[in-house]
């Protein structure tokens, strides 16, 4: 099942040009969107625009190869603003899509939770703080952590 | 697929050609005209003739040559290819699944084993086991949304802790623009075609993060009561449509209608597409689905931008107050003010007003150098507090989009005009005005299509054309502490307009922008600056325009609806007088089909003073 998770999420990113997840830099925070004046008339009718906006950039440090990870990784690009709400929240669906992207077991989720919403200041310490970075963080964290680190393992 | 029996390709024809034996024989003969065949190949009749055409807009949906345009010849020839032996994704099985498990169902055909890699890998990836059909609601401030936009979503196995909805892949039909189209060769190119139509395929958190986060719309979620079966057929033709072009057209062939033939094909008979007449407005669309007992329950997900409102007005004053002084840096979130608030409450500001200023910065373009640091000073002090509640999410309004009234409005009224008495009858295809009932709609937004009144004037029996609207757009959206938004309108049309002697059918053009505020919960108050422009050969000048100004009072109830105010307008090119006018229009709505409406209005036009006054029904179907 998790595999087949991370699959529908890397199928969904299959048309965007993206070397490999979980390594590079991603997307910084509250970058906001280019190009969201909405078009009135795209708005009516539902046309598509060839230039989505999709803050992907690649660089070569730190490349994950956890296959979970990566999702994570991806996931975390296009929705960095709204995981870091729930994380400081210590809940929300954006933080149980990490939970379940990383395969993260019920009984685990609680501490999974508590441990990325007290550790937010390291996960995200400023405000120019990228998706790459944050997920670096998380891991490193995981790790640590004698129950989750199972769900990062290399 | 085909993995039951393995008999040769050439006995199976032999079978199908000479249907001697069985009780029931199977045969080809009409099944090219079988619904079931004409939907899974998107054939609509022919508006002369009794022959076929394929909406399909691309040779390789088709097997046969003249596939667009014969259904017997294509489904021969895709008996025949499907039976060929070979493997591999270009197999004609694997390229059409819907088509060949349609076909082999109807014909008890033993097909050739055939492997498909891609086509299972994709049905694998996609993992379905209900289809949910979502539908993105209109937004207040942009009636250009009003018509909604649908799509599919593909929803997981629910068993376990595993599966997450944002996840979850949606299928959708959209006009493939080139992104340099100016928005005038956008709309052009929509109405009369010319942009391929395609499908695509993403996650449901690309949607959501396009129609709740940016575009502001609130999206409610139809789970449809499909079979795994029907499931399966609906991937399998989603396989078949998937690469292929299919015209766009904003009007009928648009984002709902294609969504509309896959649930058609899912369960034959279903029949949505008979519902589609001259257009197919994507709230129709989901009445029509809601109708025929396709929808199993229903969720709704608010806005960022409904969450925020919610989330704001749920605060005690004095912290609606607090907010407004952090997002605007007046106020440091570590602050006193902050800190000697009770956890729970620390947490609801906060989380408010990092909702608003992340809603800002999308809608307002607050620039990144205040809002970026500002966000992350939020979200530390908010880390800080342990075991808050989740904001609480605003309540499913009580009426849905779907359940608001029709959007095909009849009229009849009688009146009076300057002592003239009239019967008058009004249709207008689309959509809702402000005094119609409002439930289901967003309050304050109105959009006309094509309304057209005819007027008979029983003193001489003389029929007029009163009046023909193209387009009228008009948006109060409130204006408070947090939010500023813009009131606006603009129109275009004919009508008749007093030119001193005469009234005459003029083509006008207008437009308008101002405030909005709420003075209760149904009651707003307007102040619009207008600009007015008429074209007509009797005026001096052959045009005339005017500055104005309309002044009012809107309450949206749900028994009454009621309009009450006062426009002035100067008009200043061909001759120049003044026109006063004050009006009150009042509707009395008889639940969500009709409504009893009546107005009266007293001009002052070239020092004149004329009373119009009209009472009637609107009928809404």
């Amino acid at each position: 099942m998790k595999k087949l998770i991370a699959g529908a999420i890397l199928l969904g990113a299959s048309s965007m040009a993206l070397a490999q997840p979980g390594c590079g830099v991603g997307a910084m925070i509250w970058k906001g969107q280019s190009g969201i004046a909405p078009h009135v008339l795209a708005a009516t009718t539902n046309g598509t625009f060839g230039n989505q906006t999709f803050g992907m950039t690649t660089g070569t440090l730190g490349c994950q190869t956890n296959e979970s990870v990566q999702s994570m990784a991806l996931y975390m690009d296009s929705n960095i603003d709204k995981v870091a709400r729930d994380m400081s929240r210590g809940s929300g669906e954006n933080l149980d899509t990490l939970a379940v992207l990383l395969g993260v077991d019920a009984a685990d989720r609680d501490t999974f939770r508590k441990v990325l919403q007290d550790n937010f200041a390291t996960i995200f310490p400023s405000s120019d703080t990228t998706s790459g970075e944050a997920v670096d963080a998380i891991v490193a964290l995981l790790e640590q952590n004698q129950s989750l680190s199972k769900y990062v393992a290399a | 697929m085909g993995q039951s029996l393995r008999l040769g390709p050439a006995l199976c024809w032999l079978a199908l050609s000479a249907p001697a034996l069985a009780d029931t024989p199977p045969t080809t003969q009409d099944l090219h005209l079988d619904p079931a065949w004409l939907t899974l190949m998107h054939y609509q009749q022919d508006t002369l003739g009794g022959g076929f055409t394929s909406q399909a807009d691309d040779s390789a949906f088709f097997i046969s040559d003249q596939g667009k345009h014969a259904p017997k010849a294509e489904l021969e020839a895709t008996l025949s290819a499907i039976q060929q032996p070979g493997s591999g994704d270009s197999h004609a099985q694997c390229r059409f699944p819907a088509r060949t498990a349609w076909l082999k169902g109807q014909l008890n055909l033993s097909l050739p084993a055939v492997d498909c890699p891609a086509y299972e890998s994709w049905t694998e990836t996609l993992n379905t086991e209900t289809v949910t059909l979502v539908f993105a609601a209109s937004y207040l401030n942009s009636p250009s949304s009003m018509f909604g936009h649908t799509f599919l979503r593909l929803d997981p196995p629910q068993d376990d802790d595993e599966t997450n909805l944002l996840l979850a892949n949606t299928i959708s039909y959209a006009a493939d623009a080139a992104a340099h189209d100016s928005e005038i060769l956008f709309a052009y190119k929509g109405i009369f075609g010319g942009y391929p139509g395609i499908t695509s395929v993403q996650p449901y958190y690309e949607k959501i993060r396009l129609y709740s986060d940016i575009e502001h719309r609130d999206l409610w979620e139809y789970r449809l009561n499909l079979t795994q079966a029907e499931v399966d057929l609906l991937i399998a033709h989603a396989w078949e449509i998937r690469d292929h072009n299919f015209d766009y057209y904003f009007f009928d062939e648009n984002c709902a209608y294609r969504l509309l033939a896959l649930i058609d094909v899912a369960r034959p008979g279903t029949n949505l597409l008979g519902e589609v007449s001259t257009h197919a407005i994507p709230s129709d669309t989901v009445r029509w689905v809601v109708d025929k007992d396709l929808v199993s329950d229903v969720y709704y997900r608010p806005s960022a931008a409904t969450s925020v409102t919610y989330s704001l007005e749920s605060l005690p004053e004095e912290q609606q107050t607090l907010a407004a002084a952090i997002a605007n840096g007046y106020v440091d979130p570590n602050a006193q003010e902050i800190q000697q608030l009770a956890p729970r409450q620390r947490a609801h500001v906060l989380d408010a007003t990092y909702d608003y200023v992340r809603y800002q910065s999308e809608a307002d373009g607050w620039p990144r150098e205040f809002a970026a640091p500002l966000s992350h000073n939020l979200l530390m002090a908010r880390s800080d507090i342990d075991d808050a509640p989740a904001p609480q999410s605003p309540p499913q309004p009580e009426i849905r989009d779907d359940q608001g009234h029709n959007t095909f409005r009849a009229s009849i009224s009688a009146g009076q005009q300057a002592h003239r008495e009239f019967t008058e009858l009004t249709l207008r295809p689309a959509y809702h005005d402000v005094l119609d009932p409002p439930a289901g709609y967003r309050r304050g937004a109105q959009l006309q299509f094509l309304r057209l009144d005819a007027r008979y004037y029983t003193d001489n029996d003389e029929l007029q054309l009163e009046q023909l609207i193209g387009v009228e757009i008009r948006s109060l959206s409130p204006r408070d502490q947090f939010f500023s938004p813009l009131s606006w309108q603009v129109g275009f049309g004919g009508r008749r307009s007093d030119n001193g002697s005469k009234r005459v059918l003029t083509p006008y053009l207008e437009g308008g922008a101002g405030g909005s505020w709420l003075l209760g919960n149904h009651l707003q108050a307007f102040a619009i600056a207008t600009a007015d422009l008429e074209i007509d050969d009797d005026l001096r000048r052959g045009y005339d325009a005017a500055p104005g100004a309309d002044i009012g009072l809107l309450h949206q109830g749900n028994r009454l609806s009621l309009i009450a105010g006062a426009k002035t307008k100067a008009w200043i090119v061909s001759s120049q007088h003044r026109q006063d006018e004050v009006y009150i229009k009042g509707n009395w709505h008889l639940g969500r089909a009709f409504s009893l409406f009546a107005e009266f209005t007293r001009e002052d036009h070239y020092d004149r003073y004329q009373s119009t006054w009209q009472t009637g029904l609107h009928a809404y179907f």
